[in-house]
């Protein structure tokens, strides 16, 4: 195994019965990558994020962390991940500091490293009130709290910044880059893909139990952008340009040339289009 | 096994506890309740207060005059029945439509006088009528035996008073049941008999009747002991069966229990700290409730013996709901469901004498050990019920580790 990567999946396979959530999945995550995992709902992410945190076990493939075997070095890879879950899971009784320090107890962590997380997310003022008094977005940053603790080279996120504001999801993914900064491996699941398209190094997009792209956003951009300009004459008319098609790309130069293009406009990459071509293909 | 995860994982049951805090409340109501028992029916008073003597709380003698039979009676009940006792004349008693009307659970005995004039003998009569609840003819029998006894003695003195120079039949050697009356019944016979045969000689035809009555060794269940000892049990089940799975599987259902499982400690260090704290609970309130009742069982190993057993038992029986519900209503309505079970198979095997089965069930062998040790009446065959509780709850510690390692935080 390359020194570089933290996280090797091969031939990942999970069955539920008959159905297979996970269906031969292969993919390295880089030391230091924040890896974007996306896809529609049912595609086999939760599995996978499950094979991860050890709630599952692989019916064939191997998983290896920090090359160690997921399934017989269990308890030494434990301690070298934080998960932040898609539903959030404190002590409601309890103040989310006080959440904090029994997790840090067990993580042996010093207690004073509570309160560096509490200001990380900016849940200082609301530390010492009961969780069960707080709002989805401040539970959610006390989840990312939680699971930053231990400072662990590994953290997976379940929909980290659903159900927050502007503000908070700036400062998690601020925190997120940070993390990334200082050499952890951070592997995200989300829908959101202005967040993917903003934070991830990688992104891989899985279908029906397997991985139907992996690239950097970029790449991925650059792959499905569509190559097509709009273009508005002097009369007011609307012509579409396909620029990979010879005939068209000469007629726009036609129309430049002769100055009867009164408005260009190429088209944006869109990721929502270029998820849902992906996706969509991979159904069909 | 980490100490500092231990420490971690007993001060978050506590915490809990100390946060919510129905389960506080409820072990402070059975140490006032265990209080209350103690400070108004205490040991010795065991036999007064409001106790229920022979199926009834209270009988009513009821007369129609105060006559001097009716004036030796009232000032001769003895200290045991005395707050059971009611005197009253008939025209006081409760009536609807001009019948009388008892409260459930009470007796009555009415003694009229009858005179010559109205009596089909033609002679003057006391006519008494017992009046018992249906269907249990012997429930005032201790008062019978009182009635008897000083009416007895009542006419016995009469008679006296009226005949001092006659010489009287003796009074009968009077025991505490109706001995007397059956012996005096069968030498009357006798003296029948005998007078039948006239003249002929010959040894009595009707042999002499000795009579005994001995107990069987056993004892009566001392009613006092039995709340204590259910107050006991309860706590511990309150612990072990109750708030052990519905707390466990609260935090499942949460998903905090899987954050537990995804940190550094082991399932063995979350099974363990379960392990300690709630039976350390349940032990302690148990301990305290039977203290309260009776300080001197502290110091006896029975009794900590046997709490150990049905502790133990509870615990793997709790552990064992709480491994399979998947949710707290689940968890409560498990208990709930096992405790009706396990008391209606207990219930039928006694009443259709089904052997063996119920020996299964850490509750028969339970609370017949710690009422031995409470009552202090504790003999071979308690060692022997005290050694299958410890097996059963032996294999239920076994059966609930295992289904919890394997699907505990699932």
């Amino acid at each position: 195994m390359s020194a570089d990567v933290m996280i090797r999946i091969a031939g990942l396979r999970v069955l539920y019965g008959s159905f297979a959530a996970v269906d031969g999945l292969n993919l390295d995550i880089r030391r230091g990558e924040l890896f974007g995992l996306l896809g529609p709902n049912g595609a086999g992410k939760s599995t996978t994020i499950r094979v991860l945190i050890g709630q599952r076990r692989p019916t064939s493939g191997t998983v290896t962390i920090a090359e160690r075997d997921i399934v017989r070095e269990w308890s030494a890879i434990k301690p070298l991940f934080g998960y932040v879950p898609d539903r959030e899971n404190h002590f409601e009784e309890f103040t989310g500091r006080r959440n904090l320090e029994f997790f840090g107890q067990l993580y042996g962590v010093p207690r004073l490293r509570v309160a560096d997380v509490l200001k990380m997310v900016e849940l200082e003022e609301a530390a010492d009130l009961p969780v069960r008094g707080y709002s989805l977005g401040m539970r959610k940053k006390l989840l990312l709290a939680r699971a930053l603790l231990h400072e662990p080279p590994i953290l997976y996120l379940d929909e980290p910044t659903a159900n927050l504001d502007i503000h908070s999801a700036e400062v998690v993914h601020r925190i997120l880059r940070q993390r990334v900064q200082l050499g952890a491996t951070i592997i995200l699941t989300t829908h959101d893909m202005d967040e993917v398209e903003k934070i991830c190094d990688r992104v891989g997009i899985m279908c029906r139990g397997r991985l139907v792209a992996l690239d950097s956003p970029l790449a991925l951009k650059q792959q499905h952008t569509e190559r097509k300009v709009d273009v508005i004459d002097t009369r007011g008319q609307r012509w579409v340009y396909d620029l990979d098609n010879p005939t068209d790309r000469a007629q726009l130069g036609a129309l430049v040339a002769t100055g009867q293009a009164a408005s260009l406009r190429t088209r944006e990459f869109d990721f929502h289009a270029a998820f849902l071509k992906l996706t969509g293909q991979a159904f069909h | 096994m980490r100490w500092y995860i231990l420490q971690a994982l007993l001060h978050k049951e506590a915490a809990r506890h100390l946060a919510n805090r129905g389960g506080i409340a409820l072990a402070i109501l059975l140490v006032a309740a265990a209080v209350l028992l103690s400070v108004f029916a205490p040991p010795e008073a065991t036999a007064t207060g409001t106790t229920i003597v022979g199926g009834v709380h209270h009988c009513y003698l009821e007369y129609d005059r105060l006559t001097p039979l009716i004036q030796h009676l009232r000032t001769h009940v003895p200290p045991e029945l005395k707050s059971q006792m009611v005197f009253r004349e008939l025209a006081h008693a409760d009536t609807i439509d001009g019948v009388i009307v008892y409260p459930t659970g009470t007796g009555a005995i009415q003694i009229r006088q009858v005179q010559a004039a109205d009596s089909p003998t033609g002679r003057a009569m006391v006519h008494v009528s017992i009046w018992h609840p249906d269907g249990a003819p012997t429930a005032l029998a201790p008062y019978e035996q009182w009635l008897w006894k000083e009416m007895r003695r009542a006419y016995t003195a009469w008679a006296c008073q009226k005949l001092p120079a006659a010489v009287l039949p003796p009074l009968p050697t009077f025991d505490d049941h109706q001995n007397w009356l059956i012996r005096e019944t069968h030498q009357r016979f006798q003296e029948q008999v005998e007078a039948a045969r006239g003249e002929s000689p010959g040894p009595p035809l009707i042999p002499d009747l000795a009579l005994d009555r001995k107990g069987l060794g056993g004892k009566v269940l001392d009613v006092r002991a039995a709340i204590a000892t259910g107050m006991v049990v309860f706590a511990l089940y309150f612990a072990c069966v109750y708030l052990l799975p519905t707390l466990s599987c609260e935090e499942r259902e949460r998903g905090v229990l899987l954050a537990q499982a995804l940190s550094p400690a082991s399932p063995t260090e979350l099974l363990f700290a379960k392990f300690l704290f709630y039976p350390t609970l349940g032990l302690g309130l148990a301990a305290t409730l039977a203290g309260i009742y009776k300080p001197d069982i502290l110091s006896s190993l029975f009794f900590w013996l046997a709490l150990l057993a049905v502790g133990g038992g509870f615990l793997g029986i709790g552990m064992t709901i709480a491994a399979l519900a998947k949710t707290q209503r689940a968890a409560f309505l498990g208990g709930m469901c096992y405790l009706l079970s396990v008391s209606m198979v207990l219930l039928i095997c006694a009443t259709n004498n089904i052997p063996l089965l119920s020996n299964l069930a850490v509750e028969y062998h339970g609370p017949r050990i710690l009422h031995a040790a409470m009552s202090q009446t504790v003999d071979h065959t308690h060692w022997l019920h005290l050694m299958a509780a410890m097996g059963l709850a032996s294999l239920w510690l076994i059966a609930a580790g295992y289904i919890f390692r394997r699907r505990g935080w699932q």
